[in-house]
């Protein structure tokens, strides 16, 4: 999910923020709705999206939500996250183009897929697996084929491959050994173990396949030769207006797995992009109307904080939806200054997350987290050093007592850095104000556009960070190693995403075994532990989960959201009413 | 006078030449990483030095830039890469003279980002012009004649109030209520004449065109009043009404005449503004015109189609000037063009 | 008998914010065809506020207008802006000072010109185009075909105030009023201007009203002279009598201040001392007296206090003053002549 879809999400929060359309905190709880219709096969969708892709080819696409829906519609994968609600079984893939959810050998260092027969390009050709070859070649381009996720530069066992174009004989010899072809059958070669591989194939498109006849490099960035339910209308994809999905002919639902993958009900979707920064705003504006075409239609844009009250009553309340976010936010701990455990748990124990989320808008808008990692990762566990803790309105007198513990005097200063918008200088006072009866005196530190970099530097003054994370794929090593490993992170100029500079050969070792762990339940087990080591030497302070709200149209069915979708809606359940 | 538009044609390439420079110099003097931001965030330090190749930002600003001013006169290929073009020629793009670039965010040429924008912006600008000016020149002109009542006071009066709207607020207000509230109007959404025909054409631009005209039409009725008022008061006019002339040829005839040549040039050069791009009409109706392009180019950080732009409108800029000049000559016969 | 023109009480008030303004208050004259009248006095005297009211050119101002301009037998004060604009630039026409601002910048001369005539003509363009040449020749115009389609800026100041004197006559009126027509021009030119006006009124019977702040073209186009001073005629009568036995000491004082081209290098310029006065508030008595020398000649407070009645001095002959001294005729030959013309006091 990753950064980019968090810049998508940051600008648009930003914007609400600018009109100065800020929640007052409602607490009517509303959950909203699933639409959980089984739906009809037919009529046309309205998609209503408010950001413009970066590009419409597989291997160039970073944005979550796109991934997520394209994966519905016109890219299958080798396997994919099945269009389940449940947390667990969300996030285990199944299989997709290939027969299985892929054989891992040799401790997670070699993957093996055998693809279906009968899979198809929109062309009707075949999928083979020197597709899937290429388009993992594709990745190493990295002068024509820009902006997509990079991953498997690191793992493919393979030195010195300059991607398909440029390659001598010899280079990609050596890169077809390390991504072999034998019949349908592709092999994987890693340089290291990776475990949880098949979730970064059905949540990312490096291993997608790609057809060498269809390739023209940087030209191919905006057209689309599908393989899934729908393709293109006219084959390319308008950056500034989007297009209409129509049935793809060539796919073969029998080839696929309809109700657990892909559900295709409408039989057109029109794709509407409108690149404003008051598009989403506009759209479920819309939505609230309900008029005409617009029962049809669906958004990809998030309900503002300021229509919160309206669609939470009738009659809008039954086409509303309030979900968990992949997004939790947290509060890190400079371990250069507070090298103190007692005084980071005096944090802990008495901030004030009720008030803090009072102050962003209330439950629809946030939830308590209790660790940092989101509960839609496959694996969370509720930490226990944060359970009961960060969910009220903190203990200021177990916090003085343990600044008396720590023999430290009264009040003790910190400084609490954070991005600067209006909503922000609400909450923070509110952490401030409760800190300060705790026996802290929180100087409150907002800052602009260079916050991540500024608090990344290592000789920061700040105490304390607010930040946010949303990860690329929903497994835990995609939380923790990112943001607390310091090998990756810390140099002399920067401590990366570890903004709290954290050290620990301790963890570092539980990151290594699950790194190597051979298959993903003994990697969950480990970083199970890593968090709960983190919250033993509190490390951080989790803070909340982002909530999105979301709305349909009166005629729109199967409305929902799923691990897979991010927690967008699940288009691959989604369809219209004939009535 | 051809002589006189070919020197001020030469004076404006220069300008223009040196209008792109600064725009490199500017933009490699900024602190963003375009390479790095380009490249992802798994990348080592090695695959962000092939990005910063592949994109061409590696070379010094010197010689990107005469890169970019060669392209104009000759073309350019793209990406420029002889290895690439002998083994897969079909990757090549060809960007034919004047080549403005190409744009590694959008994957196509600069030259074609804009053909596609500029026909928006051109037709969102003309519709504005029109309306602005048979609405600012129609209530100055009522004003002026009506110098003094409660009619003049009531239209300098309302169009300060609407000047003092922001563009934004108007555009967003148009939309929320008049389009998605009231339903009065459908959601405007770009038709060309050949897509939706002349009327198609009109009535999708007539909520930002009205909003953009919106923004130039209390200072087009000012100065019409204005220009009236002063040219009412001149000793031709008290000539003209002497030879028995009646007040309406009066008015329009010899009035008029004298009193809209200014705004020749003032339209002139707002025009050609606005083929730069309407950027904050472009953006609240997300019109892809110029000024959109803008804006996503500068957030993207995309240098070539940034400087095709800046180009563009410095030349939109400095045609209107010489046209103005000119039309002012064939306007008014005291101007000689030398 | 009945006057071709006859000015009785003309007034014209304008509102201001600060009060009323009476730039013209109690005016009366007449003029016969064929007759030249010349009115004098300095910038904002009245004459040029008064002349416009006799053309209606004070329509849609602020300005009151009261008293009767009998114009051929009828009142152009009580005509409508209709019937008003039929006579303008028909019956009566006009010449303005500076040709140069007086036309339009954008238009063609020969144009213009054409507008006056095609306005109240039914005519083609092509005829209301042999008009115009046949006009510009006669105000003395070089190469008129040529000419017509030459633009104001491109004429000399001489040609520009012939074409506005071609644009005057064009339709043979009956009245024509020169506003300063010569004012803007250099000495040689002007001299020609005023021998054009005065064959031209010769050849088509003109009556004239010669607005000038120049005693020289008075005395060299005028039959009558009229010395407009605050709004009002202080003196008026027979140029020879005006010029030559002027019994108001603005007269007096308008005189000395020409330059006496003829005279000896030692006649001097006498320049009138103060300002004229506010038409605002206006002084009582004599509107003149603050600037008057000879004021102390007169008893009491009079010149102060009461405003002198028009009448005809001792002189008789239709010579009619504004003032208050008992013998005028008298300071004039005695103290004022030797003053300003030495030589002519002598020849006496």
């Amino acid at each position: 999910m990753g950064k980019k879809l968090k810049r998508a999400l940051a600008a648009s929060s930003a914007l609400a923020l600018s009109l100065g359309l800020v929640a007052c905190g409602g607490d009517s709880g509303g959950g909203g709705s699933a639409n959980n219709d089984p739906g009809v096969k037919g009529g046309t969708l309205n998609y209503l999206q408010s950001f413009l892709y970066e590009s419409s080819d597989p291997q160039r696409i970073y944005y979550g939500v796109q991934l997520a829906q394209w994966r519905r519609t016109v890219y299958r994968g080798l396997v994919a996250f099945p269009m389940s609600e449940d947390p667990v079984e969300g996030t285990t893939p199944v299989a997709d183009l290939a027969t299985d959810t892929g054989t891992a050998s040799e401790g997670g260092k070699v993957w093996k897929f055998t693809l279906k027969d009968g899979v198809k390009w929109e062309d009707g050709t075949d999928i083979t697996c020197e597709d899937v070859q290429y388009g993992t070649s594709r990745v190493f381009a990295n002068d024509v084929i820009i902006g997509g996720p990079n991953y498997t530069l690191s793992y493919i066992d393979v030195k010195d491959y300059p991607g398909p174009y440029k390659a001598t004989p010899a280079q990609q010899a050596a890169f077809e050994k390390a991504v072999s072809c034998d019949g349908k059958t592709v092999t994987f070669h890693f340089n290291k173990p990776w475990a949880d591989f098949n979730q970064a194939a059905a949540g990312m498109m490096m291993v997608d396949p790609y057809k060498k006849s269809f390739d023209q490099g940087d030209r191919s960035k905006w057209k689309v030769l599908s393989n899934g339910p729908y393709k293109v209308e006219g084959g390319n994809w308008d950056k500034n207006k989007g297009a209409t999905l129509v049935r793809n002919e060539n796919y073969d639902p029998a080839t696929d797995n309809p109700d657990q993958l892909r559900k295709a009900l409408p039989d057109k979707i029109n794709w509407v992009i409108n690149g404003s920064d008051t598009a989403g705003e506009l759209f479920n504006d819309r939505l609230i109307q309900d008029a005409g075409e617009d029962q049809y239609a669906i958004t990809s844009a998030r309900v503002t904080p300021q229509q919160l009250p309206k669609v939470t009553q009738e009659p809008v309340k039954s086409r509303y939806l309030n979900v968990v976010s992949p997004f939790t936010d947290y509060l890190v701990f400079n371990h250069k200054k507070l090298t103190d455990p007692k005084i980071r748990e005096a944090l802990a124990v008495s901030v004030n997350t009720e008030g803090y989320i009072k102050a962003n808008g209330g439950d629809l808008v946030m939830e308590h987290a209790d660790s940092i990692v989101n509960p839609g990762t496959a694996g969370y566990k509720a930490n226990d050093a944060f359970k009961g803790v960060t969910d009220g309105s903190g203990d200021p007198e177990a916090a003085k007592a343990l600044l008396k513990e720590a023999g430290v005097k009264m009040p003790y200063a910190i400084k609490l850095s954070y991005p600067k918008t209006p909503t922000a200088d609400k909450s923070m006072a509110i952490l401030q104000e409760s800190w300060n009866k705790a026996g802290f005196k929180v100087t409150l530190d907002g800052q602009g556009d260079t916050y991540y970099d500024v608090i990344a530097q290592p000789d920061k003054d700040s105490d304390l960070m607010w930040a946010g994370w949303g990860s690329d794929w929903p497994s835990m090593m995609t939380v923790i190693p990112p943001l607390f490993d310091s090998r990756p992170n810390i140099s002399k100029t920067t401590c990366g995403n570890d903004y709290g500079c954290y050290e620990s050969d301790e963890l570092n070792a539980i990151i290594d075994e699950a790194a190597n762990a051979a298959n993903v339940e003994d990697q969950q087990a480990k970083m199970q532990e890593a968090d709960a080591f983190l919250g033993s030497e509190y490390a951080y302070i989790p803070l909340d989960n982002q909530k999105f709200n979301w709305l349909r149209g009166s005629k729109v069915t199967g409305f929902t959201t799923t691990p897979a979708s991010s927690s967008y809606p699940e288009l691959g359940l989604i369809g219209v009413s004939q009535k | 006078m051809w002589a006189y538009a070919a020197r001020r044609i030469v004076i404006g390439v220069m300008l223009l030449l040196a209008l792109s420079l600064v725009t490199f110099v500017l933009f490699f003097a900024s602190p963003a990483d375009q390479a790095r931001h380009a490249c992802g965030k798994q990348c080592t330090d090695e695959q962000i030095a092939v990005t910063e190749k592949a994109l061409g930002y590696d070379k010094p600003v010197l010689v990107q830039w005469g890169t970019f001013v060669k392209g104009m006169v000759t073309g350019r290929e793209f990406p420029a890469d002889p290895e690439l073009k002998k083994t897969h020629p079909e990757f090549i793009t060809t960007c034919d003279r004047p080549c403005l670039g190409y744009s590694k965010t959008n994957g196509v040429t600069v030259n074609s980002l804009i053909g596609e924008a500029a026909p928006i912006s051109i037709s969102l600008a003309v519709v504005a012009v029109v309306i602005w000016l048979v609405f600012g020149v129609i209530l100055g002109i009522i004003a002026a004649v009506t110098k003094g009542t409660i009619m003049d006071r009531g239209i300098v009066g309302l169009t300060l109030i609407i000047y003092a709207f922001p563009t934004f607020f108007i555009g967003v207000f148009f939309l929320k209520f008049v389009v998605v509230k009231w339903g009065l109007l459908s959601y405007p959404q770009y038709l060309s004449i050949a897509e939706g025909g002349v009327g198609g054409w009109l009535t999708n631009l007539f909520l930002p065109a009205f909003t953009l005209a919106l923004v130039y039409l209390a200072s087009y009725v000012r100065m019409t009043r204005a220009f009236v008022l002063e040219s009412l008061g001149e000793d031709y006019i008290r000539t003209a009404r002497s030879k028995g002339l009646n007040s309406r040829t009066v008015l329009f005839k010899h009035a008029l005449r004298a009193a809209l040549t200014p705004l020749v040039t003032m339209t002139g050069i707002d025009f050609a503004g606005l083929l730069g791009g309407a950027i904050i009409t472009e953006q609240v109706f997300a019109y892809n015109g110029i000024g959109k392009l803008t804006v996503d180019s500068a957030n993207a950080w995309d240098l070539p189609t940034i400087i095709g732009i800046v180009v563009l409108a410095g030349s939109f800029v400095i045609l209107a000037n010489i046209i103005v000049d000119i039309c002012y000559a064939l306007i008014d016969p005291r101007v000689r063009l030398g | 008998m009945e006057h071709f023109l006859s000015v009785e009480d003309l007034r014209v008030h304008f509102k201001t914010a600060d009060g009323i303004v009476k730039a013209t208050d109690g005016l009366s004259y007449t003029l016969d065809r064929g007759q030249t009248l010349g009115i004098v006095g300095e910038s904002g005297s009245g004459k040029s506020v008064s002349s416009s009211a006799i053309m209606g050119l004070h329509a849609g101002t602020t300005a009151q207008i009261s008293g009767s301009v009998w114009f051929d037998g009828v009142d152009l004060l009580t005509l409508s802006q209709a019937e008003m604009r039929k006579l303008r630039g028909k019956e009566i026409a006009m010449i303005f000072q500076d040709p140069l601002s007086a036309l339009h910048p954008y238009y063609s001369v020969g144009k213009q010109i054409a507008e006056a005539y095609r306005v109240h003509n039914s005519v083609t363009k092509k005829q209301a185009r042999t008009k115009v040449i046949e006009m510009l020749e006669l105000v003395g115009i070089p190469q008129p075909d040529r000419r017509f389609d030459g633009y104001p800026h491109e004429y000399s100041g001489g040609m520009r105030q012939r074409a506005m004197i071609a644009m005057a006559l064009i339709n043979d009126p009956s009245l024509v009023i020169a506003d300063e027509p010569t004012t803007a021009l250099d000495v040689t030119v002007q001299a020609q201007i005023l021998d054009l006006l005065q064959n031209l009124q010769k050849e088509f019977n003109t009556a004239i009203i010669m607005i000038t702040h120049d005693l020289g073209v008075i005395a060299e186009m005028a039959d009558d002279a009229l010395v407009m001073y605050a709004g009002r005629a202080v003196e008026y009568g027979p140029v020879s009598e005006v010029l030559t036995h002027p019994e108001m000491p603005y007269t007096w004082g308008l005189l000395s201040s020409v330059p006496d081209v003829t005279a000896d290098t030692d006649a001097r310029m006498v320049p009138i001392p103060g300002n004229p006065p506010s038409l605002l508030n206006q002084p009582p008595g004599c509107a003149f007296h603050p600037r008057c020398v000879h004021s102390s000649k007169v008893p009491g407070d009079l010149c102060r206090t009461t405003l002198p009645e028009l009448l005809e001095g001792p002189r008789g002959g239709g010579h009619l003053t504004r003032c208050h001294l008992a013998d005028p005729e008298q300071i004039y030959e005695t103290q004022v002549i030797p003053e300003i013309a030495p030589m002519q006091a002598e020849e006496r």
